[in-house]
């Protein structure tokens, strides 16, 4: 641990000569990051160029960046139903219920399996860390699901299995190493349990693991789409937005592949501008969060709360 | 009362029949004939087994199929239909139908694993032997065996109107499984739908009849693709490949495909002698090597876009609705729409010299053969608690006029009107997002020539021409109750589909580098090693155990 | 104050399943922190394995898994026979092995400039942008490549030909695939795996930082001598636990970008996607588990491998 230097933050703050070799690394920085950024907006304004631009241009000329022939056409065609709003609200309400009962059990079983005086870690963190590499395959995981636990067609199928994984498991844990053992070893000192122990010293520090986890498993929801495809039926109604969006763009691809497609003469077909606008509705929203999570990454440890 | 309904339904639905027969095919004819015939041993039949029926017990019959949900207001719609539907069923067997749709969207795992679950939420189970895996399915225990007495019992119009030799199609180990579309003429053998007036101007003043033919209208077109207002010639999307290559050998031999045990239909037995297992895209060495030349030159010239085999946005049907493509590449039921003035053809309405030609693969050979019955089948689930009560629903559904006509068109007067002619058009103020509602149920596997309706904006005469043709060169499909146990050579059969597949996409768009000759000899190669001739050899011999 | 007895090195054999439970009582509170994880994987990972059963069976519906016929490796012969099981393999994993090196590199890479800059605004503006290929579905990807390298109208051939050069058709040339693969992967995933380790960065204790710039050490010093030994941990456990799912492609990414496009199987057909196409012909669950089941097997055997070196050298950086 470092030692403790007589630091007065004001002034340490105020004016830190920069090196030549900080001038470099942030002009490169600057130079490769708006690149590199550019690179990965630049399909995105495509696509939305492209859900503005008339279908028949766009059959004609490809995706475009500015769009041609303006229209709203594609975009009246997927909020005809007023389903896309339910289905909003819905994923909304899977991700933050989900985030949030997931993240509160990773952080715990983080924790619990960093402390290195827990004798039973090795023990249940292969146990945990065997599920990512065997996995049963899809007809068992299908019949357990419908038949035993009887969760077809209900969003309970959606949210349960994506509550945790290995790998945040693992990552939250690796996160939780970093803090210093001294703090547990003080609230004990102090007489506090391990979940006061937990609740009241660790989590505040967590910010930045916290931050990033829920992020992940924000993503996680969001982006899903797999369960539903298994498990929600014609039956529901109401899908979450990716599934929308894969129902909506895969579903003439389908019948292309197929025998089926020998066959059957489909007259519905959704049009390409139909599912770049249903992209940009689908993606929308969560592009904000991570803005919104940022703030959380903060940096340093209060580490001037232990005594050495 | 019970039989003196039926013996009503029974005439009624023959007295429609003939009258709206009119200059139909002979097969109708015969299936009325037969009617005739057993009615009297029906009403008989039914008079013992009638007291039997309870319907004392209002139940739910779910119907699983393919198809897309409708939303908002085009399901309001469809409610109506169906609350108008269950009345009659709820009156008539005290029972109301559920419909539940398959998305298509992975539909067929999607379809094949709801079977499996087998939780008894589904009864009625649409199926095709060609493209829905109803066999496999029969085969894993997913559909319940109809014994006689129970389609007797409980389906009698649709036993009575099948007859005995169209049952042994339908049974696998000696139980039946499947009940047969078979009364509905349908087409679904695949060719070149062409625009006829350009042919003309191309000089061919009879239309395409051959591949030769094509190559010319596909010259004359590239060549003036812009005088004629086209984008591209053909803008396929690459998936047809594995069918041109059968359309070829179908148009250079007399090759008869047996059906459902590969997308490819590589094995199959010939015209002259059905028996015999051969695989003419193997080893015919020179129709193929004829066939990758004629393919490269189409490259050459410009007919698809140089990417073909990623060009997944493409959407050429929509196109020739248009007039943006010279031509399409589907089966003559695809043709029926696309030769017709409906309103999405909208080359009808602006060139009133727009026609629509199908050249067929095999027009040079006359090698026809019709489709299977069980292209469209209904199984009901080996899990269904009320099989009884699906089959008196699937009965009504298929014999019954009135809840025909809400299944399959709608409500009359909102869906659909029937003109002077006995036509179905449009009534005023229809709305063809919200009212199509017979295109929502899927209704594939129990439709009936005798209560159909016949659209009034399909061109008729066209259709009936060619459906004619077929009919004087066509054989009925021979292999109906050839069900083969690929077991252990399932994984041979996948490799072989895989490699043909394979080859096939770079060979149907002559991307291949190299010459013809070679690039055959290494498909074939391939092939080879995948196990063609093992695979060969043992439908021989079980095709030799069924048939000799 | 300690309990008789704590330390666990000398304890007497006999009194062995004694302490198991005192040990269980004594550490109840984290016991029971692990308690949902492990019902979670119990229900939903562990319940299904012994269904792997499925790979050796011909299933029955009516019979279910354990009832229907045994029928021993059969369905593994599909991928035996195949010819292919080894170039699909080695595809598999050479792509798999690309994907985590370089783009683990990158990720911390980006990561590392980024705490570098100076302007908050720009930090943030940038990183959400970066996220934004993570969101675009395969699906689309495979659209927007397609637009864009395609042959006749694909931009870049357009801007080619404007410069006079001859146009290009990378559709019909296998070789040039694995780099845009590559290349692909690393645009769509980089944004997002550098969260993890921008997040490590900030976990640093800053006044170490601090330290080490009143020490006089430059911005490259800095990052040889605390950032990349602080991250060394996260990235080996990352490393480590891709390594389990070396076997295991990414099959959206492969599927909608090549599509079938079969000139281009040789150097981008995985074993996804093969299993993919033979599914859809013929749809057979038995097949696919026991395919999976070859998968999980390779990567487990790998990762047992490794772990037990890696405890080895350094057992603070092992799984388990």
């Amino acid at each position: 641990m470092a030692k403790k230097k007589d630091l007065d933050l004001a002034s340490s703050s105020a004016k830190v000569k920069l090196g030549v070799s900080d001038i470099v690394i942030r002009t490169f920085g600057y130079i490769l990051t708006t690149f590199y950024a550019l690179a990965c907006i630049f399909p995105f304004l495509i696509i939305l160029g492209s859900s503005f631009t008339s279908e028949s241009y766009l059959n004609r000329y490809g995706v475009q960046l500015i769009p041609h022939e303006f229209t709203l056409e594609a975009y009246k065609a997927v909020t005809k139903s007023g389903l896309i709003w339910k289905s909003y609200i819905l994923t909304i309400a899977i991700t933050a219920v989900g985030t949030l009962i997931g993240l509160s059990i990773i952080a715990m079983t983080g924790y619990a399996l960093q402390r290195r005086d827990f004798p039973f870690r090795n023990v249940i963190s292969f146990y945990i860390y065997f599920t990512s590499l065997f996995a049963a395959g899809l007809a068992p995981y299908y019949l357990l699901m419908t038949q035993t636990y009887k969760l077809k067609d209900s969003y309970l199928a959606v949210l349960l299995p994506l509550l945790m994984s290995p790998w945040l498991i693992i990552l939250m844990k690796n996160f939780v190493k970093s803090i210093p053992h001294e703090i547990t070893e003080s609230g004990k000192i102090d007489g506090a349990g391990d979940m006061r122990i937990f609740v009241s010293l660790i989590l505040p520090m967590l910010k930045p693991a916290l931050a990033t986890i829920g992020l992940f498993m924000a993503l996680g929801y969001w982006n899903e789409w797999y369960q539903s495809s298994l498990f929600l039926s014609s039956r529901v109604d109401v899908k979450p937005l990716q599934y929308m969006l894969y129902e909506t763009v895969n579903s003439t691809e389908a019948l292309k592949q197929t025998v089926a497609g020998q066959y059957i003469t489909v007259t519905d077909i959704p049009s390409n501008t139909v599912k770049m606008a249903t992209a940009m509705l689908a993606t929308g929203p969560i592009v904000l969060l991570y803005p919104f999570v940022q703030r959380y990454f903060i940096s340093g440890i209060t580490v001037g709360a232990v005594k050495g | 009362m019970k039989k003196k309904l039926f013996a009503v339904l029974l005439a009624a639905s023959m007295v429609l029949g003939l009258t709206a027969c009119g200059a139909k095919d002979a097969p109708a004819s015969n299936a009325g004939t037969t009617k005739t015939e057993t009615t009297t041993e029906q009403s008989s039949a039914s008079e013992e087994a009638a007291p039997a029926i309870d319907t004392s017990e209002h139940v739910k019959i779910t119907y699983m199929f393919t198809g897309s949900k409708p939303e908002g207001a085009a399901m309001d719609r469809f409610m109506e239909m169906n609350d108008k539907l269950n009345e009659i069923l709820t009156e008539k067997c005290n029972a109301e139908l559920e419909f539940y749709w398959i998305g298509w969207t992975d539909y067929l795992s999607v379809y094949n694993m709801t079977i499996a679950a087998m939780d008894g939420s589904i009864d009625l189970i649409g199926t095709a032997s060609d493209w829905l895996d109803a066999w496999p399915n029969a085969k894993n225990g997913a559909f319940l065996e109809l014994s006689e007495d129970m389609l007797k019992t409980y389906a009698p119009q649709t036993w009575a109107s099948v007859p005995a030799e169209n049952w042994e199609l339908c049974k696998y180990d000696g139980e039946i499984y499947l009940i047969p579309e078979d009364n509905y003429a349908q087409w679904t053998n695949h060719g070149f739908i062409y625009r006829a007036d350009w042919a003309e101007k191309a000089g061919l003043a009879n239309g395409v009849h051959s591949w030769e033919d094509m190559t010319k209208y596909f010259e004359y077109t590239t060549a003036n693709a812009d005088a004629l207002g086209i984008k591209q010639a053909w803008d396929s999307d690459g998936t047809q490949n594995t069918q041109l290559a059968s359309g070829w050998v179908a148009s250079h031999t007399n090759f008869v495909p047996i059906d459902g045990i590969c997308s490819s239909a590589l094995w199959g037995g010939t015209k002259d002698d059905l028996y015999t297992v051969v695989t003419p895209a193997y080893t015919d060495t020179d129709m193929m090597v004829e066939y990758a030349k004629m393919m490269k030159s189409w490259n050459d010239m410009g007919v698809w876009k140089k990417d073909v085999l990623n060009n997944t946005t493409s959407t050429n049907r929509d196109d020739f609705r248009v007039g943006l493509v010279a031509a399409d590449q589907h089966h003559t039921q695809t043709w029926t729409d696309l030769c017709s003035p409906t309103p999405s053809n909208k080359i009808y309405q602006d060139d009133p010299n727009a026609k629509a030609g199908f050249f067929y693969f095999g027009e040079e050979t006359k090698n026809v053969v019709a489709l299977s019955i069980t292209h469209g089948a209904m199984a009901i689930s080996a899990a269904s608690k009320n099989p009884e009560r699906a089959l008196m629903v699937y009965d009504l559904l298929r014999n019954d006029e009135a809840c025909y006509r809400l299944i399959n068109y709608g409500i009359e007067g909102v869906s659909y009107e029937i003109d002077e002619n006995g036509y179905r058009i449009n009534p005023e103020g229809y709305n063809p997002d919200t009212d199509n509602v017979g295109g929502a149920t899927s209704w594939w596997w129990g439709r009936n020539d005798n209560l159909e309706l016949r659209s009034a904006d399909r061109a008729w005469d066209q259709i009936e021409a060619l459906y004619d043709e077929y009919d004087k060169i066509k054989i009925n499909y021979p292999y109906g109750q050839f069900i083969p146990n690929c077991d252990s050579i399932q994984g041979k059969i996948d490799n072989c589909n895989e490699q043909f597949g394979n080859y096939m996409k770079q060979i149907s768009f002559g991307l291949y580098t190299g010459t013809a000759e070679d690039i055959v000899a290494e498909m074939q190669a391939a092939l080879k090693a995948a196990g063609i001739e093992d695979v060969t050899a043992e439908l021989q011999a079980q095709i030799d155990a069924l048939y000799k | 104050m300690g309990k008789r007895n704590k330390t666990a090195a000398s304890a007497a054999p006999v009194a062995k399943k004694k302490n198991f439970f005192q040990l269980l009582w004594k550490y109840r509170t984290l016991t029971l922190m692990c308690i949902p994880a492990i019902v979670f994987f119990f229900m939903f990972s562990y319940m299904p394995m012994p269904g792997i059963w499925v790979a050796f069976v011909k299933y029955n519906y009516r019979k279910g898994i354990f009832g229907s016929k045994f029928v021993g490796l059969q369905n593994f012969e599909f991928l035996a026979q195949s010819g292919k099981l080894w170039s699909l393999t080695k595809n598999t994993i050479l792509y798999n092995i690309a994907f985590i090196l370089l783009g683990n590199l990158l990720a911390v890479f980006m990561a590392i400039l980024l705490n570098e800059m100076a302007s908050k605004i720009f930090k943030k503006t940038a990183q959400t942008m970066m996220f934004l290929p993570y969101f675009i579905s395969h699906v689309l990807v495979g659209v927007l490549v397609f637009n864009f390298l395609n042959y006749d109208t694909g931009f870049v051939n357009t801007i080619l030909v404007k410069m006079g050069l001859e146009r290009w058709q990378p559709y019909a040339d296998p070789h040039v695939w694995p780099v845009l693969l590559v290349i692909i992967y690393l645009w769509q995933q980089t944004g997002y795996s550098s969260v993890v380790y921008f997040a490590s960065i900030m976990g640093i204790d800053g006044e170490i930082i601090e330290a080490a710039r009143v020490d006089g050490a430059n911005a490259f010093q800095k990052i040889r001598y605390i950032i990349l030994p602080c991250l060394k941990p996260t990235v080996v456990i990352l490393l480590l636990f891709a390594l389990g799912g070396i076997v295991k492609g990414n099959f959206g990414l492969f599927y909608n970008i090549i599509g079938t496009n079969s000139m281009l199987y040789d150097t981008t057909d995985i074993i996804e996607t093969f299993v993919y196409r033979a599914t859809m012909t013929d749809f057979n669950f038995s097949t696919a588990s026991a395919v999976g089941l070859y998968q999980s097997l390779i990567g487990f055997f790998i990762v047992m491998v490794v772990n037990f070196v890696v405890k080895k050298i350094e057992p603070d950086y092992s799984l388990f």
